[in-house]
């Protein structure tokens, strides 16, 4: 934090979060080319795209895990680059891909740190932290496991501890990456109807999926990336049709509405 | 572990060369009457020792459960950051090259201690892909390595004073009042606060690197800070004491072991009261199994902890 520099207030009309054309290198290769998305309250949006095409690079990058090279990338009106430590964990919480999980810490306890980010050096929970640590783990469906080992939990469970601790933050977005890659059928239906109901409550949430079919059955506009571009963005109707994912993923699909859902047709082998 | 550590604290004020009753232990540290000889013993010989084996053997505890911590490995203690290498050549410089300025030598192995662990987090912490845990474990190792070859090429050119060294390589207190503390006591405050602001900061660490980031932590610099509080408690520790890295490595496993919970909120604090326990006891015995000959509490300190560790082990798996 610098001395003697006003810190800016945050826009309530701005979008959550406008990243444009960002731009990331590592290792002198070009990762990322030229990103962009925005994302309002009470969106939905999933950044689709084959493996390798910068989508957890692009995460990494609006979320302030890494700093890019190029664009510019504003939080509710502020630009990242103001936004440090505690001021930045209220304004977006960023779950990873796969968690680490220590043993001898319990789902209480976890939520506890996330919770932390309200709080001063030093200082303790008050009630009211503690009460919205116990509506986290309520919200992410974790009731009755707050005493249960980390170590203990199914990849389910774990996954949904790591959202109750983001949502510990209190922030007003919540970005996953990849929540559901390494879960069953109905530990994903589970978490997908979750994320819906953080949506509905007014939160934004990103989600970035390989899946295709899970972005588009779950999303409000989905994000299309291909070698560290974005390419489209829009309704998952209008956004992924058969000649998109037939140039991206290089498969011949088709997204098919019925009675008010939709479903990804594949043709996985030309056998006949 | 608190009611143990007043324990230890109490017994090594009443036992040694000279038997006390702890009525008049008590008695002499509330300030009331006693014959001037116990108060004598007491105040001029065995608290400043037991104080100095209590803050000791805390900042080793802490030390090792900030390194852990920080380096997200059971195996790191404050030999890992170089610490306890430096420290051991600093000292034997000073016994071996210099031995008639023996004053300098808290100083001496302060300096080389710090001065180890710097040139680990320069190597570890620099440039790009810099905080990496192996890269700064493997600076450590190679570190170490330097500054032991040194002690021990100095050991071989004054091979008739290395005896007056091993109290020092293998830990051990002196009943020599209040001087060391004198000297070094600002280096353990810094340690400790550090340390204590660190406790949260490691607890995030603990959910891994990204989970920290999201709650508005830098990984880089939580490892960093950690690691210096560590390294300026280990150091401090080592110029008053010795090389007793072991108890830096033992003592939080201690901790967990004993309480399960592996958080820093608990596992730091507890740390600090196992250490200061394990090491005044430790010291207690070896003032008074050859009373009046002391024996340095490097051994003695192996002795009581490696069977409790081993036998909560063997609970453990």
């Amino acid at each position: 934090m610098s001395l003697g520099r006003k810190t800016p207030e945050f826009d309530d009309r701005a979008p959550l979060l406008e990243a444009s054309k960002v731009r990331v290198e590592i290792g002198g290769e070009q990762i990322l080319e030229s990103a962009s998305l925005t994302l309002e309250k009470g969106e939905l949006v999933a950044v689709v795209g084959p493996n390798g095409a910068g989508k957890s690079t692009f995460a990494r990058a609006f979320c302030g895990l890494r700093r890019p090279e190029g664009g510019a990338i504003r939080w509710m009106g502020i630009d990242l680059s103001e936004l440090r430590g505690r001021r930045l964990a209220r304004v977006r919480a960023y779950v990873p891909q796969r968690a680490q999980v220590p043993n001898g810490v319990s789902v209480q306890a976890a939520v506890n740190i996330g919770r932390s980010t309200h709080l001063k050096p030093l200082q303790g929970l008050s009630g009211e932290d503690r009460d919205v640590v116990s509506e986290s783990i309520a919200r992410a469906r974790m009731e009755g496991f707050e005493d249960r080992d980390l170590s203990t939990l199914s990849g389910g469970e774990m996954q949904r501890v790591q959202i109750a601790i983001a949502l510990a933050q209190g922030a007003p977005v919540l970005v996953a990456d990849e929540p559901t890659a390494q879960l069953d059928l109905g530990a994903t239906a589970a978490i997908s109807k979750m994320l819906r109901e953080l949506v509905a409550e007014g939160m934004g949430v990103l989600l970035i999926v390989h899946d295709l079919a899970l972005a588009a059955a779950i999303a409000d506009r989905v994000v299309v990336m291909s070698h560290g571009r974005t390419i489209a963005t829009g309704t998952p109707q209008a956004v992924l049709t058969s000649q998109l994912i037939s140039d991206v993923w290089g498969v011949e699909a088709e997204l098919v509405q019925r009675e008010g859902r939709s479903a990804l047709h594949v043709e996985w082998l030309d056998r006949h | 572990m608190a009611i143990a550590l007043v324990a230890s604290f109490c017994v090594s004020l009443a036992v040694g060369a000279v038997d006390i009753p702890l009525s008049q232990v008590i008695d002499t540290l509330l300030g009331r009457d006693v014959p001037e000889t116990t108060s004598q013993i007491i105040e001029v010989l065995r608290l400043p020792r037991t104080v100095e084996a209590m803050i000791v053997g805390a900042a080793l505890g802490v030390a090792g459960a900030c390194l852990q911590g920080a380096l997200n490995n059971p195996l790191a203690s404050p030999d890992v950051i170089g610490v306890t290498g430096g420290a051991g050549f600093g000292a034997m410089l000073i016994i071996l090259l210099f031995p008639e300025s023996q004053a300098l030598l808290p100083m001496s192995a302060l300096f080389f201690g710090l001065l180890a662990a710097a040139l680990v987090f320069f190597i570890g912490f620099a440039g790009r892909g810099g905080g990496n845990i192996t890269r700064i474990i493997l600076a450590g190792i190679a570190i170490a390595a330097l500054f032991s070859a040194a002690t021990a090429a100095i050991m071989a050119a004054y091979p008739d004073r290395v005896p007056n060294g091993i109290f020092f390589l293998v830990g051990g207190l002196t009943s020599t009042g209040w001087d060391n503390l004198q000297q070094v006591w600002p280096y353990f405050l810094v340690g400790f606060v550090l340390a204590v602001f660190m406790i949260r900061p490691l607890d995030r660490l603990m959910l891994g690197d990204d989970v920290a980031a999201s709650l508005g932590s830098r990984p880089r610099l939580i490892r960093l800070l950690a690691a210096l509080a560590a390294a300026i408690l280990a150091a401090a520790a080592a110029s008053i004491a010795g090389l007793l890295a072991f108890l830096g490595l033992v003592v939080p496993h201690l901790v967990r072991l004993m309480g399960g919970a592996r958080n820093q909120t608990y596992v730091m604090p507890v740390s600090a009261l196992t250490g200061a326990a394990l090491l005044t006891a430790a010291d207690t015995l070896a003032r008074t199994v050859r009373a009046p000959i002391e024996m340095p509490v490097g051994p003695f300190l192996v002795l009581l902890g490696v069977p409790l560790f081993l036998w909560l082990l063997r609970k453990a798996v």
